[in-house]
């Protein structure tokens, strides 16, 4: 650009004065324009475009016929959903468990970073983190046969452990009550993801001023204290981005876990709004039931995000949108 | 505007261009015709509704139809689950030439009609499926839709193997008890109790004395008891009367007695703790340990979980089927003639870029040549034929068969199991697949086999059943497709979902509390509509007794 004369003015008015005419500051940012438009293409392809699928949820769609012979049926699927006692369970154990995995996986993954932080011989802190984050690597699939068969009653290491302790006199059936799934969940969401979760914690800590360390050494603050203190505050800003980011998925509380984990007995429980809407929707054809539970997820979903945002604004803090 | 500006312009024009192409080629189309010693080789893709393990890269039978009728299979087995699967595949609108067959996939619009390509191109399936042609019909559209694998007999029928409904219990048990011949319930868990007193443990393992399993759609171990046990037919979730309307019995007092049963097989320690939270691959490594005692199951269900046991020679550990009534004054109905197996086997897809290809293909393999082929193999390689024309195979050749690795490198089960095939006899005399030709069932009988049959005075395992009797026009029930998206659907989805609820919590109660939780679920089935199932199930009942019976 430097070697072409009409190059240096249009960069000063640019930078110069920011609010020029909207055409005049398209046309200085062409490049920028151009390179962005396969990324528009992207979204507008794969993420607004299937938005027209939701016409389906007013229907009661049958992928046999066109558009225009489609029944319209208005806001009947909705009226099931909202109606179906089934529905409120699923919506109640979708919610829980996300909120569950989400308070779990912050706290596990924030104490897990500082704590290893901690560690000062190298060696150790490597194998630990290493060990800790493999898991997240593993497939759901095998995570869940994992989980099945250590709390299995036929040799399972957790009913082991805990007879051999005495605290228990006979094997729990952990898989068959419903009031223990939802813990199940959590604490396999966290023996898999907290490794993971805690690097970017790990790199917002290696991100503090080590002379503030130093200043409250001086203070007199011990180990504990600087904890405290200056490691948490620290990672506030990162801690509240990624929370306002999660919120979006919190009517993500997963699928593989609670459909490999769940059986009957433990229905009222696990059962999801991912596992609803596969149940009820694509496995008997009902593709209308399922995009109007799709609809209401989005929906709860985006007000979440939105909430969330405008809170931590009043809190003064950074903010996503 | 210099000429590098320019450049810059091509260069984020080229690149959306690359992105669109690469887009593009998500959607590509395969490319159909390869050429292989100067023939052209079809490539016939084909979706199979059954989790089946691939065959191998240089399978023998794959290649000599590759070789002989120029095609090409390639096949995808499933994975997961199969209505998720084509519930994907019709959201996404993408089809293999071949598929499946499932109901879902005719509202769909997935699939083609298939009678005129029959009568024109195929006389070997129109020979195959005359007398069946109106059974084959969609009762909504007067269509078929579907070439069903099984049920469709020719010549003389055998059966010397009973893979349907049973009671199943250990041979072991049997030869230690004097081979006597359960006919209740009662009789059975009395021999289940004994054993289990006597043999606390099984090669190290503690023994189980029943089990069953209720996961995914396999949820007929659990649920189909009761209408066996009250001498019906396998009918699925409704026994049909002598006037044909069909009734629900998932929450009437013939199943209260079944799992009230099972709730002191429970209380006694004697039932799975884990039967109602394994999966389908966790409830067949259970068989496949030999310390199962018994269940209620249909053989084809389980039988991957009794293989690893005749490969080791644990044949004392695999299972005989019983009819049990709940009664004597019951007859058992278990039985049944075959019955063409509607909704199931191959369909050809809207996608399919040749059908008359792919129907002359699926045609020549009908011939009685192919059939052999599949069925028995090649001749000297897995079977003999002696001086009177008769098959067997030789001792070695059925340990052959008794290997599952050896089967995925020189046998095309997969496509075998779903495509349509003769069964019964081949004009030669010979049975169609090794295990129905008599003698040939009779030598490959393990000794103790031998000894057990012999010790009942039986010749076959079909022979501990009553005689089938005629099948009543409409039978059976369980093929009634109820149509997606439907009231019956979502009520049919309800009923299971609340049977797989409460069934097990009642039978894991304590005794006193039984009583208690079966009333919830009654009260719980109570709210669903099953009267929209029972009305859509008696709806194509009778529309079959007028279509169906004999014109």
């Amino acid at each position: 650009m430097a070697n072409t004369p009409g190059a240096i003015p249009e960069q000063t008015t640019r930078t110069v004065v920011p609010k020029a005419p909207l055409l005049k500051r398209l046309r200085g940012q062409r490049q920028l324009m151009f390179m962005s438009l396969p990324i528009v293409a992207y979204i507008l392809v794969f993420s607004y475009y299937p938005i027209w699928g939701w016409v389906m949820a007013f229907q009661n769609y049958s992928p046999a016929k066109s558009f225009t012979q489609q029944e319209w049926v208005g806001l009947k699927h909705f009226k099931f959903l909202l109606t179906d006692d089934a529905f409120l369970n699923v919506l109640r154990n979708t919610i829980a468990m996300s909120v569950i995995n989400m308070v779990l996986g912050f706290a596990t993954a924030i104490i897990f970073a500082i704590l290893l932080n901690e560690i000062k011989h190298k060696f150790y802190k490597r194998t630990i983190q290493t060990i800790s984050y493999l898991p997240h690597f593993l497939s759901w699939i095998i995570v869940t046969g994992i989980v099945a068969s250590s709390l299995s009653v036929d040799g399972g290491i957790v009913n082991v452990v805990l007879m051999k302790l005495h605290i228990i006199q006979e094997p729990i059936m952990w898989l068959s009550v419903p009031e223990y799934f939802w813990g199940i969940v959590g604490a396999s969401h966290v023996w898999k993801e907290v490794g993971w979760n805690a690097i970017i914690y790990l790199a917002a800590i290696t991100s503090i001023d080590p002379s503030l360390y130093e200043a409250a050494e001086i203070d007199g603050a011990n180990r504990y204290k600087k904890m405290l203190y200056v490691t948490l505050p620290g990672i506030k800003s990162i801690v509240i981005i990624l929370l306002i980011m999660n919120m979006g998925w919190i009517l993500e509380a997963g699928f593989e876990v609670q459909y490999l984990l769940g059986n009957g007995v433990v229905v009222d429980w696990s059962q999801t709004i991912d596992i609803f809407v596969l149940k009820y929707g694509l496995q008997i054809g009902n593709y209308s039931l399922a995009t109007a539970a799709g609809i209401f997820k989005t929906v709860v979903s985006i007000t979440l995000i939105f909430a969330a945002n405008s809170i931590s604004k009043r809190l003064g803090e950074d903010r996503l949108i | 505007m210099g000429g590098l500006k320019k450049k810059k312009l091509w260069g984020s024009v080229s690149l959306v261009l690359a992105l669109s192409l690469a887009l593009a080629g998500c959607s590509g189309d395969n490319e159909k015709v390869t050429t292989k010693d100067g023939k052209e080789v079809l490539n016939i893709t084909a979706f199979i509704g059954t989790p089946n393990q691939a065959p191998a890269k240089d399978n023998r039978i794959y290649k000599k139809i590759q070789d002989e009728l120029g095609v090409n299979l390639e096949m995808e087995f499933l994975v997961g689950d199969l209505q998720q699967k084509l519930g994907v595949m019709i959201a996404g609108g993408d089809f293999p030439d071949l598929i499946t067959a499932d109901t879902k996939l005719v509202s769909a619009g997935a699939v083609i009609p298939l009678e005129d390509l029959i009568e024109e191109h195929a006389p070997n399936l129109k020979k195959h499926f005359g007398k069946d042609w109106n059974r084959m019909k969609d009762s909504s559209d007067g269509h078929i839709y579907w070439l069903p694998n099984y049920g469709v007999y020719t010549g003389e029928f055998i059966s010397n193997y009973y893979s349907g409904p049973a009671f199943w219990i250990q041979k072991s048990i049997l030869k230690d008890a004097g081979y006597p011949t359960p006919k209740t319930l009662d009789d059975f868990t009395k021999l289940i109790r004994d054993y289990a007193a006597k043999n606390p443990t099984i090669d190290g393992q503690p023994t189980i004395g029943f089990t069953t399993l209720a996961s995914d759609w396999r949820t007929f171990p659990l649920l189909n008891p009761p209408e066996h046990l009250t001498g019906h037919p396998n009918d699925g979730g409704v026994v049909v009367d002598d006037s044909g309307v069909a009734t629900v019995f998932a929450d009437k007092d013939i199943s209260k007695r079944y799992y009230k049963e099972l709730n002191n097989l429970y209380n006694e320690g004697l039932l799975d703790k884990e039967a109602f939270v394994q999966n389908y691959d966790q409830y067949l490594a259970k068989i496949s340990s030999g310390r199962v005692l018994s269940m209620f199951d249909q053989h084809w269900n389980f039988q991957a979980g009794e293989d690893p046991l005749v490969a080791q020679g644990k044949i004392g550990q695999t299972y005989v089927g019983f009819p049990l009534v709940y009664d004597t004054s019951i007859t058992d109905h278990y039985l049944d003639r075959p019955v063409i197996n509607l909704n199931n086997g191959f369909g050809i897809s809207k996608d399919a870029e040749d059908p008359v290809a792919l129907i002359k293909f699926l045609d020549k393999l009908m011939d009685e040549k192919y059939q052999k082929l599949l069925s028995w193999g090649e001749e000297g390689v897995d079977y003999q034929v002696n001086e009177e024309g008769r098959f067997y195979r030789t001792p070695e050749q059925r340990k052959e068969q008794d290997d599952p690795a050896w089967r995925l490198i020189n046998k095309a089960e997969g496509f075998y199991a779903a495509a349509p095939k003769l069964e019964g006899t081949f004009e030669d005399g010979n049975a169609i697949g090794a295990i129905n030709q008599p003698e040939e069932f009779y030598d490959n009988l393990k000794p103790e086999d031998k000894e057990l049959l012999d010790a009942y005075g039986f010749k076959t395992w079909s022979d501990f059943f009553s005689p089938a009797p005629e099948n009543p026009v409409y039978y059976p029930a369980w093929q009634v497709d109820l149509k997606e998206g439907s009231d019956a659907a979502v009520a049919n989805k309800q009923m299971t979902d609340t049977s797989l609820k409460f069934l097990p919590k009642a039978i894991m109660s304590k005794p006193d509390e039984f009583d208690n939780i079966w009333t919830e679920y009654v009260d719980a089935y109570k709210k669903i509509d099953v009267k929209s199932y029972e009305d859509r199930i008696n709806e194509q009942l009778k529309w079959r007794i007028e279509n169906w019976s004999v014109k």
